[in-house]
């Protein structure tokens, strides 16, 4: 009896310091997003600057969308450049021959994405490790290919999307700023998604696939089942982003579904750190800026600059912080200092009791 | 008929590169179970080392052949110790995947920032020259390569089968830790085994100078096909990847004949999805 008031008694406190924590956190985010709303009304007179910002909001999401599959379940898909581009397509065509509502054709684009990844993938889960890699390669240039030698798509030519007046209802936008925006909210919607795919059952079963998988299939999650999950969202958020893409830069053409795009996209996640579900934002707020600034800089004298910047980063992350950026930084003397001095973070205790008590109040509650 | 033997000897020729490249990356994968995604651009750094030999030095490409494979072992050696080697111990299939990813980017940018992206080729005075094979005609540099692949080819297989290197590089393609127990240096033989993947990728780019552009991205066609040519002809057989790589040339050269160049890729990669998860499902039945 007494055992318990005196943890009654530590709790109380413990709850208060722990709410402070989680206050403080939501004052840092709130703030950061605050920023980042606010940033275009400086810059929006700057065009190059608005560019880079859009492009790290999609190359963000595509590298978050490649992590749900490669960081997640482990299956390291090579083939995102081509589902984007195939959604790009699937939009454009029904956008350009049929006339449609562009944000119709997003959802059109999305499923013929998800429908093709899953007809495809479904009997070649049944391969394992880099064979599912040399697959999506395969698949990538197989749907390049089609694309090139399909009259009705433009073939090499590719596709225009009309010009015109802006307008919501047909997403078409003469400045960048409403670009910014809707690209900062599928950034933000799809970070919310895969954060609760991560605490999911879903998250769980696709991790205990990644760690071992006939232990997975052991205690009743059916591999092929959840892969195949996994590679239909992953490969329609990723046709998602091929409508954004399309939309903004107004024209595709099948070069948008070569191999290095797909390795472009997959940087992001690698050197943010794949095991975590912020390692694409970390990655891809570095990674794309750096490259378009170099490519901006340089291009014109030493073309290829940039891609070497990015292999050179990628070759020492992965040689001496095997787990990314975010997984040194989690490890860091930086992160204790951060969190004891300005969030006030109180020991994992006492998280954990104040999380119990929370749980117990709740369910008391509901009783 | 004589086109169809014109296609069926040009399949054979580019077949033989596919196969080399196959080879080298067996040997690779059998070892570490890696797969090397830089594969292509060691060809490509393989062809710009004999325009730089011959440009520089006035060597003959097929002279070049033995110093660009020397450096070729060097360079991949390196590459193994000090990248591949430590990264090995983490076991994450992702990172050393992407690192060779990141090295492909690497070289073939490297090659774009100092030799420009304009193509290069290498003109000697026996380029011209054509050999008559019955109703066949073949350009002399084309039937010299091919020759030396099989040369080559030959020696490789002899050398697992029958030397004490090649039988330890084998034992740690089938059991690893087996291997370090019977008192195998296994370090050792990835940085061989790197080696020899990197010399046999830069001797194929020197192979073909003669007769290809030299570019950048020159690597890129080869490099996934011989990723091809190895899960085709079965994961660590030697004469398997040989004979994958001439059917993965003649199956090339036949569509595009026969069908039309414009889908030779696209029923390339239709081919090798359908081979490898028909292969797959077999082998899981047989368990």
């Amino acid at each position: 009896m007494d055992q318990i008031n005196i943890k009654k008694e530590v709790s109380d406190e413990d709850l208060k310091s722990a709410s402070i924590y989680y206050r403080n956190i939501k004052i840092a985010v709130c703030a950061f997003l605050a920023v980042l709303l606010i940033i275009p009304l400086f810059i929006k007179d700057y065009p190059y600057i608005m560019n880079v910002f859009v492009l790290v909001f999609y190359m963000t999401t595509l590298s978050m969308a490649w992590n749900l599959l490669g960081g997640m379940t482990g299956q390291n898909s090579l083939g995102h450049a081509a589902y984007m581009g195939l959604g790009a397509y699937a939009c454009c065509l029904l956008m350009t021959k049929a006339e449609v509502n562009p944000w119709i054709c997003c959802i059109f684009g999305m499923i013929v994405v998800g429908l093709v990844s899953g007809i495809i993938f479904y009997p070649c889960f049944i391969l394992k490790g880099p064979y599912f890699t040399l697959v999506s390669i395969a698949f990538g240039e197989a749907i390049r290919q089609f694309i090139l030698n399909w009259d009705f798509a433009g073939n090499a030519i590719g596709i225009s999307l009309s010009f015109g007046d802006d307008s919501w209802a047909e997403f078409r936008f003469m400045s960048k700023v409403p670009y910014y925006y809707v690209g900062l909210f599928m950034l933000i919607a799809v970070y919310v998604f895969m954060k609760k795919i991560d605490r999911s059952k879903l998250g769980f079963a696709l991790k205990t696939i990644r760690e071992d998988e006939d232990t997975a299939a052991a205690i009743g999650i059916n591999p092929i089942k959840y892969k195949v999950i996994a590679v239909v969202i992953s490969a329609m958020i990723a046709g998602m982003v091929g409508f954004f893409y399309a939309s903004y830069n107004r024209y595709i053409d099948p070069d948008l579904m070569l191999q290095t795009y797909s390795v472009e996209s997959v940087l992001p996640a690698v050197v943010g750190g794949a095991s975590f579900v912020e390692g694409p934002l970390v990655g891809g707020g570095i990674m794309i800026t750096i490259s378009e600034f170099l490519r901006n800089q340089f291009g014109a004298i030493l073309p290829g600059i940039n891609l070497i910047m990015y292999a050179l980063v990628l070759i020492l992350v992965i040689r001496f912080r095997p787990s990314g950026l975010l997984g040194w930084y989690m490890n860091s003397d930086i992160k204790n200092k951060i969190d004891k001095g300005i969030l006030k973070k109180p020991s994992m205790e006492v998280l954990e009791a104040a999380q119990a008590a929370n749980d117990h109040n709740s369910s008391g509650r509901r009783v | 008929m004589s086109t169809v033997l014109q296609a069926i000897a040009n399949g054979l020729m580019i077949g033989g590169f596919y196969a080399m490249m196959g080879m080298g990356q067996n040997v690779i994968f059998g070892v570490m179970k890696i797969i090397n995604f830089c594969h292509g651009e060691m060809l490509m750094v393989g062809m710009y080392l004999t325009f730089v030999l011959y440009t520089f030095f006035g060597m003959d490409p097929y002279a070049a052949v033995p110093f660009v494979a020397f450096i070729m072992f060097i360079l991949g050696a390196c590459i193994q110790s000090s990248l591949i080697t430590p990264s090995l111990g983490t076991k994450s299939f992702t990172n050393l995947l992407f690192l060779t990813v990141g090295l492909g980017t690497l070289l073939s940018n490297i090659a774009l920032v100092t030799f420009g992206s304009s193509f290069r080729t290498i003109t000697t005075s026996y380029t011209g020259n054509v050999v008559q094979l019955g109703p066949v005609t073949m350009g002399l540099p084309k039937l010299i390569s091919f020759v030396v692949t099989i040369i080559i080819t030959i020696l490789l297989f002899a050398f697992l089968k029958y030397t004490t290197l090649g039988k330890q590089i084998r034992a740690v393609s089938q059991n690893s830790v087996g291997a370090e127990v019977v008192g195998i240096n296994v370090k050792g033989i990835y940085i061989l085994a790197y080696g020899i993947g990197a010399a046999l990728a830069g001797t194929a780019g020197a192979l073909l100078t003669l007769f290809y552009v030299i570019s950048p991205t020159a690597g890129s066609i080869f490099s996934f096909r011989a990723l091809i040519v190895v899960v085709v002809g079965g994961l660590g057989s030697i004469p398997g990847a040989f004979f994958a790589g001439i059917f993965l040339g003649l199956l090339e050269t036949l569509v595009s004949l026969l069908v039309s160049p414009m889908y030779k890729d696209l029923i390339v990669f239709v081919t090798f999805i359908v081979i490898l998860v028909i292969r797959q499902n077999i082998i899981a039945r047989r368990r």
